[in-house]
């Protein structure tokens, strides 16, 4: 046996780890193949057909968000939009002063949830933090998720659009499957199982989606807002 | 485990280093499994539905070939009454290729999801693949050196095959029970 075998062994166990590292540092997030190019455009206008502009009216908007009354917070309204300088998607969901957020670029999740007073949403995960100013049809804030800092401005939007969460469990072990869906198509989600995730099948609003043959079936806020936000 | 068996002619010095750079390997993938950042994502092994089923059967894979690797050893050291010419590189390279397929496993759970001490499952999982490196590394080294200790190949070796079965069982049979045998 040469002396230098099991050596050569290492060295090719550490030479393929190296390389599977750069791969993965230069491959781009899974959202962008699944969604529309539509990063530029994040932060400007709210997507035309379905929403009025900002200026308009607070009454004719689709939500129905009572800027003016004495307390400004939206008794119930949904906001996603792009997250800016990450490209990933937020989604905020406010339901009678209880308010949930999920953000997900594809690699990286997290679920918030908190209340909704005063015109804000102020959020907490695990590691993860997020405080918004409600109104104008948007939820404009920040998003802190472990170390990295985003702004974002999500539009109001209504369905199909908007925050979809799926639970199941399985012999033992807690799936929780989660979506964002733009108006303009643009998709995002995740699914984590058992301290593992990974990028979740795509989902059509209204159908079910298929988990290495575990039926999710996605739910809207008004169906897991109480379950998450006690 | 070394500090009392030191026979004439061989001695247990000779382990240190192997096994000293084994317990640095080990230490070092904790450390970085727990410190970084998970990124949630990694680059794999295409061809199947997911990462969760690309390592299912990545480790399956190693597994059998770890169950070659102990049969191939019992008949190198001659215990079953036959030694043939082919037994060596039989051994050599269904280790060789049993380590290089756990190679994007362990990248992806150190890469993509950072050790993580949650359930009893997740915790055993994440210390086992650190030890499992680790002792891998101790035997590679100590495979070329002369006067080790007569019992330092099937103690190390058998460390190896031990830690990737309960590596497999915390994993690829954990995914195969749970979600089902699937590609």
């Amino acid at each position: 046996m040469s002396r230098l075998g099991p050596v050569y062994t290492l060295a090719a166990g550490a030479v393929v780890a190296v390389a599977l590292g750069a791969a993965s540092l230069k491959a781009a997030p899974s959202f962008q193949q699944v969604g529309a190019a539509q990063d530029t455009t994040a932060a400007a206008a709210p997507p035309a057909e379905s929403l009025p502009a900002p200026s308009q009216e607070p009454s004719q908007q689709p939500s129905g968000e009572p800027v003016g009354a004495p307390d400004p917070t939206p008794k119930k309204a949904d906001y996603a939009g792009v997250v800016q300088g990450n490209g990933g998607l937020v989604a905020i969901a406010v339901r009678d002063g209880k308010a949930v957020a999920y953000f997900c670029d594809g690699r990286i999740e997290a679920w918030l949830k908190g209340t909704a007073e005063n015109g804000t949403v102020t959020l907490e995960g695990k590691d993860s933090l997020i405080t918004a100013a409600l109104g104008g049809g948007k939820a404009q804030g920040r998003l802190q998720v472990g170390k990295a800092k985003w702004r974002f401005t999500a539009p109001l939007v209504k369905k199909p659009s908007g925050l979809y969460r799926a639970s199941a469990a399985v012999r033992g072990a807690k799936i929780v499957g989660g979506w964002i869906v733009l108006p303009n198509g643009q998709e995002v989600g995740r699914v984590q199982i058992g301290g593992s995730g990974e990028p979740a099948p795509r989902y059509v609003p209204g159908t079910a989606v298929d988990y290495y043959g575990v039926t999710l079936r996605p739910e809207e806020p008004d169906g897991f807002i109480d379950e998450l936000v006690r | 485990m070394t500090h009392t068996t030191v026979i004439t002619k061989r001695s247990v010095v000779p382990l240190l280093v192997p096994l000293g750079v084994g317990a640095l390997v080990a230490v070092a993938l904790g450390v970085y499994g727990r410190a970084h950042t998970p990124t949630g994502f990694a680059v794999g092994v295409a061809g199947f539905s997911g990462p969760l089923a690309m390592k299912a059967w990545l480790t399956t894979g190693a597994a059998l070939l770890a169950i070659v690797q102990v049969l191939s050893a019992i008949a190198m050291w001659g215990r079953a009454g036959a030694r043939s010419a082919w037994l060596a590189p039989l051994h050599r390279w269904s280790g060789r290729i049993a380590f290089l397929l756990t190679i994007p496993v362990a990248f992806h759970c150190l890469y993509a999801l950072g050790a993580q001490y949650d359930s009893p499952r997740v915790l055993i999982h994440s210390l086992l693949g650190s030890f499992f490196y680790g002792v891998f590394t101790a035997k590679m080294l100590s495979l070329p050196r002369r006067g080790l200790p007569g019992w330092t190949l099937p103690v190390l070796g058998g460390l190896v095959f031990t830690a990737l079965i309960g590596l497999w069982l915390t994993s690829s049979f954990w995914f195969f029970t749970t979600l089902g045998v699937r590609l």
